[in-house]
């Protein structure tokens, strides 16, 4: 193509058709991303596209297009092909001669390089949740267009607008109309552009400039690189508009140096520009006049505020000075100057097509328009997301994002990058605009938006972001130089374990004066992350100085291995692993009992923490640290051996309960040489260990053997001998009382037909059946009301009891059920059926009995407080189940009988026994609680945890040390790179098969064999050996 | 910055309604009316930054805080500044900065003067809330090694005032900021030490600092400030007359520092290298403490009486023997008022002679001349502080930056700030050509080339004032006939100068509104001096500048006191105030007043005197204070006079080169530890005080003098010397309302006649001293010598910044040797690449008189063909090698042109 300046609007208009017109006579374009992909091979694909089209004489008709980003980063190198709209990721030049056979030329999808959404191959790209729910405005020629083509720009209608407005329209014109578009700055302050124009516009002076903030700096956020990189024309169209409307002869772009391509592409676009009379003198014939320069900033931070960005640009040190005056006044050199970020320009494009009407028809009332965000975290699809405003951060998390890895929890997610603030569960359904974001205590900044699972330590985050914008200070004032690194040395202290409850008063006076008195907007945002996790995260930092634990076990000073730090009770996974590995079983079950007498209990039940956090996750897949434990316990040597002394002579301690909490507790005691007794109400000992799990997921012959080996060191056990009042222990002599008395009834549900007959609590079912008075179902119809463990367990107990049919009935959906998901599969495969979204309405009886249940159908709303969204009834949706029993599982009360006599200690008002959460000491002196009656309704391992700090908390009252038996230092086996690389994936347990599953309660969970076991030992990373 | 032009702005602080101007801050407005803001990055001398955001205060209206020091005053503000919020804040500032601040007061010099330790007192700070930051061994920094300054990084707080007076102030922008955040410290660019970097030295960094971070190496560990005993004086080194203070410990009399308050005349706080680290010789261990008499040649002490006897003794036989015009005196430009009254007055009276005379001689005899001739008057004629407001300033053989630091900080202010055209012509690249629209480089000794074709441009352009030609000139028609020829073209080929830079500089100087004429040592020292001088004084006059603000023709004068030594008739013709030795009249009213017959005859010159000595006409020279084997011209024939002469009499404070040659050697007071009073460039008579008691038996010059004049027969006896001074105003009518109470705070500019005359700021406004301005025709001469085979380069003299006049009392100074340790030679890179010779080779300059061996610095900022040196050095003294050929009138010396030669040695 000639090139020929172009000295008119129509000239530019013909230009456009015929560049347009020449499309007509592809067959195909192949549009590869030769940016962000450029890393991973891109180069390579290209090449060979072209080598093969070329032998195959198709180079004339198939058009290869180096791009900007096509978005699907994870997926790199990724290539779109025209006009089939397929997009392919992970391509290799060997893929490529298959490509051109099946698509080019056979116009058919190559299944193997689609995406896969829930499993399945999606090859059109506006099928793809990521892209379907886009709306790509500003991004629209972003990996459609060859950056490097003016050409290709004004094919695509680049120039056509500006140059008709440049003609048709008054300066005063365009400032209206970008005022009434509502387009607001997207650099993160979000004033409105054309207010900011206007400004510029009146300020007196002949010489005016006009400057584009392309200093990306917030970690995460490559929006503008992306724009710089995949459509420079677009920017600079924004520019030439702006500096037309406020009357400005020269512009910079202002961009990293670390941005490489984008300085590259900028330059490529600026020259093209020129060279078609598209900027300089005397633009397209029009007698404007505007040229634009490129300055590559170092990469500081602070030059993102715009006048450190004017002091680096004018040569001198890129730091802050005080508004007013605003660069709008005097800017660069003293100068009238108007500074938007590259988005902002790349946005005034859009409105110059669109409208303004049409473009504010996007977004909310006072945000209009799209926003791109940059996508990134722990989020299955990172990326550039552009979405209307509006766009709430579930859509753009889950269903443009694909959901958080591993099938976490979504915890918060940090938005504005270092100035912003994170945003909890809570606000999961939020419309995201500028002031909604602002109200929740976050900024929408340029973008940036990381997701947050239930892995990341939000002291950790905190502190990451601060670090950032610590040692990004310029520091010329003293709060943001000086208080950012003193706040910093506090959360370090807090992340070590050494910081005191005082410490978050003065982080928080510290923020608030530190935004008070900055000079800049860096200073005065930056302690923006801690407020905001202070804000919604106080109880991590609590936990952090009083527990001195890391619930996401990330924080260094307090965590050795992460599965050793997320397991309640502290035990050395990574040693007992690795003893486990080398097949020394017993040594491996000790170390685990010097922390949890139950070996086997906790092989079976537990809900394993410890594998939620484990790193090799990262890499591929949790450990099987549950399945290992069973396997050690099924298979050592020597179970029955104690482990120390058994204690002897007058018991010391009364234990009221013998749950896993009393039992561990009266256990530990026994290692630190204190006799105890303990009083069980029930005739067998155990407590929901016994009487709560089944046998199908705990024999009882295994709970017996634990518990025999616990009661071998000495602990004395009187069963059926239930205390009334704890109090009157002391009296009786003892030293020290601890109280688990667990939670032994079920919480009703407030229904009409609650009454019935035919309606039992879950707990007294499986109570009767482990007791040996279970109900008889054969033959009935049976529904179980709720979602969690207690529920698929009596579900699964009634089909091996002869249920004809068993159904659970839940709120709201599968993915919020709180049963382990291998239960809920199990009790699936087992026939029960699952209905969600189902609110119970009430029980409908004929004459005194239950024959069915009625209840309303449900859609999810707003999320609560933990994320998970609200059933919402449907009106008029009843629905009924027919059935003869009815069994609510909808959670337990905690037994606090023995406690609640006069004298005895204080309650929580949720009816818990309130104790310090450290030693487990309540308001009464020497007696102490610990388990399900302090927690509600928790984990096995959560009260083996509380059993093991009484005796801690006990034993030093008493005037031991509280030294539990040392648990560390029985392998340094240091797994070598090579063996860790090739682990075999982790194993599955195997089952019984499902017929003899269904006809009794014989346990149906396998376990490991040995060469699984020993492999899966040997994939533990050691992290613990790492510091 | 208040401009009591602009207009009124009202707004309330604390309730209570203030009234100030448009472009006044929050903050100026308070300290004004005496509301207090705390602040640490402020200093009124530098643009207010808002960076230690201490001064936050509470503006109605305003979303959060704002900083006084940048927010300016608009109608109707309400201000709060002591609200419980903006208190608590300022005390977590204050707090985060005593984190950093790794300080012990307890051990820090600027312990009772720091100002963060005042607000940490106020706002009762504990170093409790953060723990302290942890302290290691201190790291090197830029002024590691610095014998001048010390940068303790842990004690700064970042406030920038530092920097930024470098770069404000001093123009100098030899220090930044380096790092980021927590991290951030003081630096000068690239890292590299003080003394390699744009430096000067001028200490003005420690002078804003409001910690004590920075600190004079040498006070440490001196003195606490909280114990210091301050006195104001004035600095005894060049012309500018700064105000300083002497810090002095009182339990060991030592002067451990010197400081100078923001705001005080001249020089508003600032002060130069000498001003700031030239004062150590005071306590030097080489003082004279006692009178010697030299036997056998070797000198042994003796006591006062022993020594003014014998000098008594002699001088009485001489004066029998040869007459009373046998015996000179040289005064001193670096003695009081009263000591250079008292010494003429000793001469004249008591000797009977008129042969007195000063280094003034060297520097400014042709200003004097020159200017008496043109406009009546010999001095300064506009004032230092009016430079600042002059459209175009022409500077003119002046080194200004180094040679009047502080005057140059004006001129730079004067170009930055307020936009004044600046024209530099000089043969050298001077620092202040960075500055400078136009730099001239005319050839040494082709001045009035230059400025005769400036003026032809003038005229052939009719941009001259013909008004003021008209009403206050005579002889305009002679000049005019004079200059019809000496085209620029005509002067390109004497001076080099381009023709059309000639214009340029023309144009500038004559349309400016204002323009003022700056000129030392480039114009007075040649046998042209005086043409020089009358040249200048042409080109004021044709343009109208002069008699009015920021104009005039404005010598700056060297020495400390050469005004003064002037203005009290340290001169062979003129008695105190230029009244002439001729005039009978005057010479009977000083009969009178000393109730002794005068001589009626002119004395001998400098120069004179050491030539008259050679003939036999001088048997005996007195000299008190100066230092003329280092610092006259032409050195070995100087020299061999000193050693001629039948007696010597040598009155200093160091055994100095001269005093080597003396028969008797009388130990003096220093300024530090005398009373008195200096007048400065700009003919301001200001106060002298005594800081310290002076060394062993060292006393004032003017009581020595008395002393032996009393021995002499002629009783002089004074309680003190404001009684000198109300001597010396009732016969001097230009001193005659000066009193030591009049300037005990501020000095007042002669002429000041009478008790209520306020004193005069520029000189011949309305009319001129000799009535009306005198133009005079001059022709130009060349140099008396000029470069030929044997000496093919120009060599010319002068001064630097570290070192002063024959650096007797600079090299006592660490810092001063350590950044300034030896004499050396400039040349051109390109002549020296010809010689072979590399920067920092030793080598040989010689002209016909002598040679001296130094080291070469190799430079661009002189022209080829050129050599320049400094003469402060007694090893390579470059007076070894100048002519003593005089300027005709006013007998002063070439310094500043001879023919030389340079070889590698």
């Amino acid at each position: 193509m000639a090139k020929k300046k172009v000295k008119s609007l129509h000239d530019i208009e013909k230009l456009h058709q015929k560049l347009l017109s020449s499309r007509q006579n592809l067959k195909a374009r192949v549009l590869i991303c030769m940016t962000g992909c450029r890393a991973l091979g891109a180069q390579d694909v290209c090449t060979e596209f072209r080598k093969q089209l070329k032998r195959l004489s198709l180079d004339k008709r198939v058009a290869v297009v180096e791009t900007g980003c096509i978005g699907m980063c994870a997926r790199a190198p990724v290539l779109l092909i025209e006009p089939h709209e397929y997009l392919y990721g992970g391509v290799t030049p060997e893929d490529v001669e298959e490509i051109i056979s099946t698509t080019i030329q056979d116009a058919k999808p190559l299944n193997r390089l689609a995406v896969k959404q829930d499993g399945k191959p999606v090859v059109k790209i506006g099928d793809i949740d990521f892209y379907k729910r886009q709306d790509r405005k500003v991004l629209e020629n972003c990996g459609r267009i060859d950056p490097g083509s003016i050409e290709n720009a004004i094919e695509c209608g680049g120039y056509v607008n500006v140059i008709r407005a440049l003609t048709e329209k008054q300066p005063q014109q365009i400032i209206d109309e970008v005022t009434s578009s509502g387009l607001r700055g997207r650099g993160g302050a979000g004033f409105p552009t054309g207010v900011k124009w206007s400004f510029a516009r009146k300020s007196p002076g002949d010489e005016k400039y006009l400057i584009c903030n392309a200093d990306e700096g917030d970690p995460g956020a490559f929006m503008d690189r992306a724009l710089l990189e995949g459509d420079p024309h677009r920017v600079i169209e924004g520019m030439i508009i702006a500096a037309y409307a406020i009357g400005a002869g020269s512009g910079f772009i202002y961009v990293r140096a670390e941005y490489p391509i984008a300085v590259e592409h900028i330059n490529i676009a600026l020259e093209q520009a020129r060279t078609f009379g598209l900027l300089g003198e005397n633009i397209a014939g029009t007698g404007f006049n505007f040229d634009i320069e490129i300055r590559m900033g170092a990469g500081a931070f602070v030059c993102g505020e715009e006048t450190a960005l004017i002091a680096s640009l004018e040569g001198k040190r890129g730091m802050p000075i005080t508004r007013p005056p605003f660069p709008a006044e005097s800017g660069y050199k003293g100068k009238p100057t108007n500074i938007n970020n590259v988005e902002t320009f790349a946005n005034v494009s859009v409105i110059l097509k669109d409208g303004a009407k049409n473009y504010s028809k996007v977004g909310t009332e006072k945000s209009k328009g799209t926003k791109i965000f940059a996508l990134a975290g722990k989020v299955n699809n990172t990326g550039l997301v552009e979405v209307p405003m509006g766009t709430t951060l579930r859509e753009i998390i889950f269903d443009i994002g694909g959901g958080i890895p591993g099938g976490r929890k979504f915890k918060a997610a940090q938005m504005g990058g270092p100035s912003g603030g994170c945003i909890p569960a809570a606000y999961l359904d939020t419309e995201i605009d500028y002031d909604s974001v602002q109200q929740i205590g976050a900024i929408m900044g340029s973008g940036g938006l990381i997701v947050m699972d239930e892995n990341t330590c939000m002291v950790d985050v905190a502190k990451y972001f601060l670090e950032f914008v610590q040692s990004e200070s310029c520091g010329k004032c003293t709060p943001c130089r000086v208080g950012t690194k003193k706040m910093l040395a506090i959360l370090e202290k807090i992340s070590r374990g050494d910081a005191k409850i005082e410490d978050l008063d003065l982080l928080e006076r510290l923020g608030r004066d530190i935004k008070k008195a900055s000079l800049c907007g860096l200073g005065q945002t930056a302690p923006n992350p801690v407020l905001s996790t202070l804000r919604h995260f106080r109880e991590e930092y609590e936990e952090h100085i009083v527990l001195k634990t890391c619930r996401a076990a990330v924080c260094d000073g307090l965590v050795r291995a992460p599965c050793q730090h997320a397991c309640p009770a502290g035990v050395n996974v990574p040693e007992y692993l690795a003893l486990a590995a080398e097949g020394s079983l017993t040594e491996a079950a000790n170390i685990i009992r010097r922390r949890n007498p139950f070996v086997s209990v906790c092989g079976r039940v537990c809900d394993h923490p410890c594998e939620h956090r484990c790193r090799r996750s990262e890499i591929d897949q949790p450990l099987a640290i549950r399945a290992l434990k069973r396997y050690i316990a099924d298979y050592m040597d020597d179970f029955d051996t104690p482990i120390a002394r058994p204690t002897r002579g007058q018991a010391e301690v009364a234990i009221v309960g013998s749950g896993p909490a009393g039992l561990s507790c009266a256990y530990f005691l026994a290692l630190m040489q204190r006799p105890s007794v303990i009083f069980e109400a029930q005739p067998i000992p155990g407590g929901m260990l016994s009487l709560g799990i089944p046998e199908f997921r705990l024999p009882k012959d295994v709970l017996n053997k634990e518990i025999g080996f616990i009661l071998s060191h000495g602990v004395q056990l009187k069963t059926e001998e239930r205390i009334d009042n704890a109090i009157d222990l002391l009296k009786d002599g003892f030293k020290a009382v601890f109280v688990a008395t667990g939670g032994q009834r079920g919480k009703s549900i407030d229904i009409e037909g609650i009454n019935l007959n035919g309606v039992i609590d879950a707990l007294e079912f499986l109570r009767d059946r482990a007791l040996g008075k279970g109900m008889d179902c054969s033959g009935k119809r049976i529904v179980v009301l709720g979602g969690g463990n207690a529920a698929v367990d009596v579900a699964r107990s009634a089909v091996r009891l002869g249920a004809k049919e068993v159904t659970i009935l839940y709120r709201r959906t599968r993915n919020e059920m709180p049963a382990y998901e291998e239960e809920i599969d199990g009790a699936l495969e087992e026939d029960v059926k699952l209905v969600t979204l189902g609110i119970p309405k009430r029980i409908i009886g004929r004459g005194q009995t239950v024959c069915a249940v009625e209840f309303l159908k449900a859609e999810l709303g707003e999320a609560d407080i933990d994320g998970r969204r609200r059933p919402v009834p449907i009106e008029g949706s009843e629905t009924k189940i027919q059935c003869d029993i009815v069994i609510p599982a909808i959670g337990q009360i905690a037994s606090t009988e023995s406690l609640n006599v006069s004298g005895g200690p204080e309650l929580t008002k949720w009816g818990t026994v309130k104790v310090d959460p450290v030693e487990l000491k309540t308001t009464v002196d020497s007696i102490f609680s610990g388990g399900d009656c302090v927690t509600g309704p928790a984990s096995v391992i959560g009260a083996i945890a509380a059993g093991q700090k009484a005796a801690v908390s006990i034993d030093k009252m008493l005037g031991g040390n509280g030294n539990l038996p040392q648990d560390v230092g029985f392998s340094f086996t240091k797994p070598d790179e090579e063996t860790l690389a090739q682990s075999p994936l982790r194993p599955e347990e195997r089952n019984i098969p499902l017929e003899e599953r269904k006809r009794g309660f014989a346990e149906v969970v396998l376990g490991l064999d040995r060469p699984l076991a020993l492999a899966e030992a040997g994939r533990c990373l050691r992290c613990d050996l790492e510091k | 910055m208040l401009d009591k032009n602009m207009p009124e702005v009202a707004i309330t602080i604390n309730g209570k309604e203030l009234i100030g101007r448009t472009g006044q801050t929050i903050l100026e407005l308070a300290a004004e009316n005496g509301i207090d803001i705390p602040n640490l990055c402020h200093d009124p001398r530098l643009v207010p930054t808002g960076s230690c955001r201490l001064c936050l205060v509470d503006v109605a209206g305003r979303k959060g805080p704002v900083t006084a020091c940048t927010s300016k005053i608009e109608p109707g503000m309400v201000v709060q500044t002591e609200t419980d919020e903006i208190r608590a804040i300022r005390k977590t500032i204050l707090e985060l900065l005593f984190y950093e601040h790794r300080g012990v007061c307890t051990t820090c010099n600027e312990n009772g003067d720091c100002t963060f330790q005042q607000y940490a007192y106020e706002y009762q700070i504990s170093d409790e809330v953060f723990t302290k930051a942890e302290t290691s061994e201190p790291k090197p920094n830029y002024t590691t090694g610095n014998e001048a300054i010390e940068y303790d990084l842990d004690k700064c707080i970042r406030c920038g005032r530092c920097i930024r007076i470098c770069e404000e102030v001093q123009m100098d922008s030899a220090l930044t900021f380096k790092e980021r955040a927590a991290g951030v410290e003081v630096t000068t660019a690239f890292d590299i030490p003080l003394n390699e970097s744009t430096c000067e030295l001028c200490g003005q960094c420690i002078s804003t600092c409001p910690t004590g971070a920075l600190y004079e190496r040498y006070a440490k560990g001196k003195g606490q400030c909280k114990d210091l005993r301050r006195t104001r004086t004035t600095c005894p080194y060049c012309g500018v007359g700064c105000q300083i203070d002497l810090n002095v410990n009182p339990k060991t009399n030592d002067i451990i520092r010197v400081t100078s308050s923001v705001g005080c005349i001249p020089n508003d706080g600032n002060l130069c290298v000498k001003g700031r680290f030239g004062i150590e010789f005071v306590g030097h261990e080489k003082r004279l403490t006692t009178p010697l008499i030299k036997r056998n040649g070797t000198f042994e002490t003796a006591t006062w009486d022993q020594a003014t006897n014998f000098i008594a003794e002699r001088l009485a036989k001489i004066k029998e023997q040869n007459g009373p015009n046998s015996i000179a005196g040289l005064s001193s430009a670096k003695c009081t008022n009263e000591e250079n009254y008292i010494f003429q007055k000793f001469f004249r009276a008591v000797i009977g002679t008129n042969n007195v005379d000063h280094c003034a001689r060297l520097c400014h005899a042709s200003t004097v001349a020159g200017l008496a001739r043109a406009f009546g008057s010999g001095a300064m004629t506009n004032s230092i502080d009016e430079l600042k407001n002059a459209a175009c300033i022409f500077i003119i053989g002046s080194n200004t930056s180094e040679a009047h630091p502080v005057i140059a900080l004006n001129i730079k202010e004067a170009i930055v700030k307020n936009g004044t055209r600046l024209i530099v012509a000089d043969p050298r690249r001077i620092d202040l050509v960075r500055f400078a629209e136009l730099h001239l480089a005319q050839k040494p000794g082709t001045d009035v080339a230059l400025i005769n074709a400036m003026m032809n441009v003038i005229i052939n352009e009719n941009i001259l004032d013909t008004d003021f030609v008209k009403e206050r000139t005579d002889c305009f028609e002679e000049l005019a006939e004079a200059l019809k020829d000496f085209t620029p073209e005509k002067a390109e080929q004497i001076t080099t100068v381009p023709a059309e830079k000639i214009r340029q500089a023309a144009r500038i100087y004559a349309s400016a509104s204002t323009s003022s004429i700056v000129y030392s040592m480039g114009i007075t020292q040649h046998t042209t001096g005086t043409d020089n001088v009358l040249s200048l004084a042409n080109l004021s006059m044709l343009t109208g500048n002069v008699g009015k603000e920021s104009t005039g023709v404005n010598p700056l004068r060297g020495q400390n006191n050469v005004q003064g030594a002037c203005d009290l008739g340290a001169l062979p013709n003129v008695y105190p105030g230029y009244q002439s030795v001729e005039d009978s009249k005057i010479r009977a009213k000083f009969e009178k007043a000393w109730s002794k017959k005068l001589s009626p005859n002119k004395g001998l010159t400098v120069v004179e005197i050491f030539h008259a000595v050679e003939t036999g006409d001088i048997k005996a020279i007195y000299i008190m204070g100066e230092n003329p084997a280092l610092s006259d011209p032409n050195l070995n024939r100087t020299r061999k006079a000193l050693e001629m002469v039948d007696f010597l009499v040598v009155q200093d404070i160091f055994l100095s080169e001269t005093a080597e040659y003396a028969d008797v050697v009388l130990p003096s007071a220093c300024f530090a530890e005398k009373n008195g009073t200096f007048t400065n460039t700009e003919r301001r008579v200001q106060r002298i005080r005594t800081a310290v008691p002076p060394p062993g038996e060292a006393r004032n010059d003017w009581e020595t003098i008395c002393d032996l004049s009393t021995k002499l027969g002629y009783k002089m006896s004074y309680d003190s010397t404001g009684q000198i001074m109300d001597e010396i105003a009732s016969l001097t009518p230009i001193y005659g309302g000066i009193s030591f109470e009049r300037i005990d705070s501020v000095g007042l500019q002669w002429p000041c006649p009478d008790k209520d005359h306020p004193g005069t700021k520029y000189l011949h406004k309305g009319r001129f001293t000799r009535g009306k301005g005198k133009f005079h025709a001059v022709s130009f001469k060349p140099p008396a010598e000029s470069p030929g085979k044997k000496f093919p380069f120009v060599l010319t003299t002068g001064r630097q910044l570290y070192q002063f006049h024959t650096g007797t009392m600079t090299r006592k100074s660490a810092a001063i040797n350590q950044i300034s340790p030896t004499g050396y030679v400039e040349i051109h890179l390109e002549d020296a690449g010809k010689l072979g010779i590399a920067d920092g080779d030793n080598v040989e300059v010689s002209t016909i008189r002598g040679k001296v061996s130094t080291l070469a610095k190799v430079t661009k900022n002189i022209e080829k063909g050129w050599l320049f040196m400094p003469f402060h050095f007694h090893e390579g003294p470059a007076n070894m090698l100048t002519i003593d050929a005089l300027d005709p009138l006013a007998k002063i010396p070439e310094y500043k042109a001879c023919a030389a030669t340079i070889k590698k040695s």
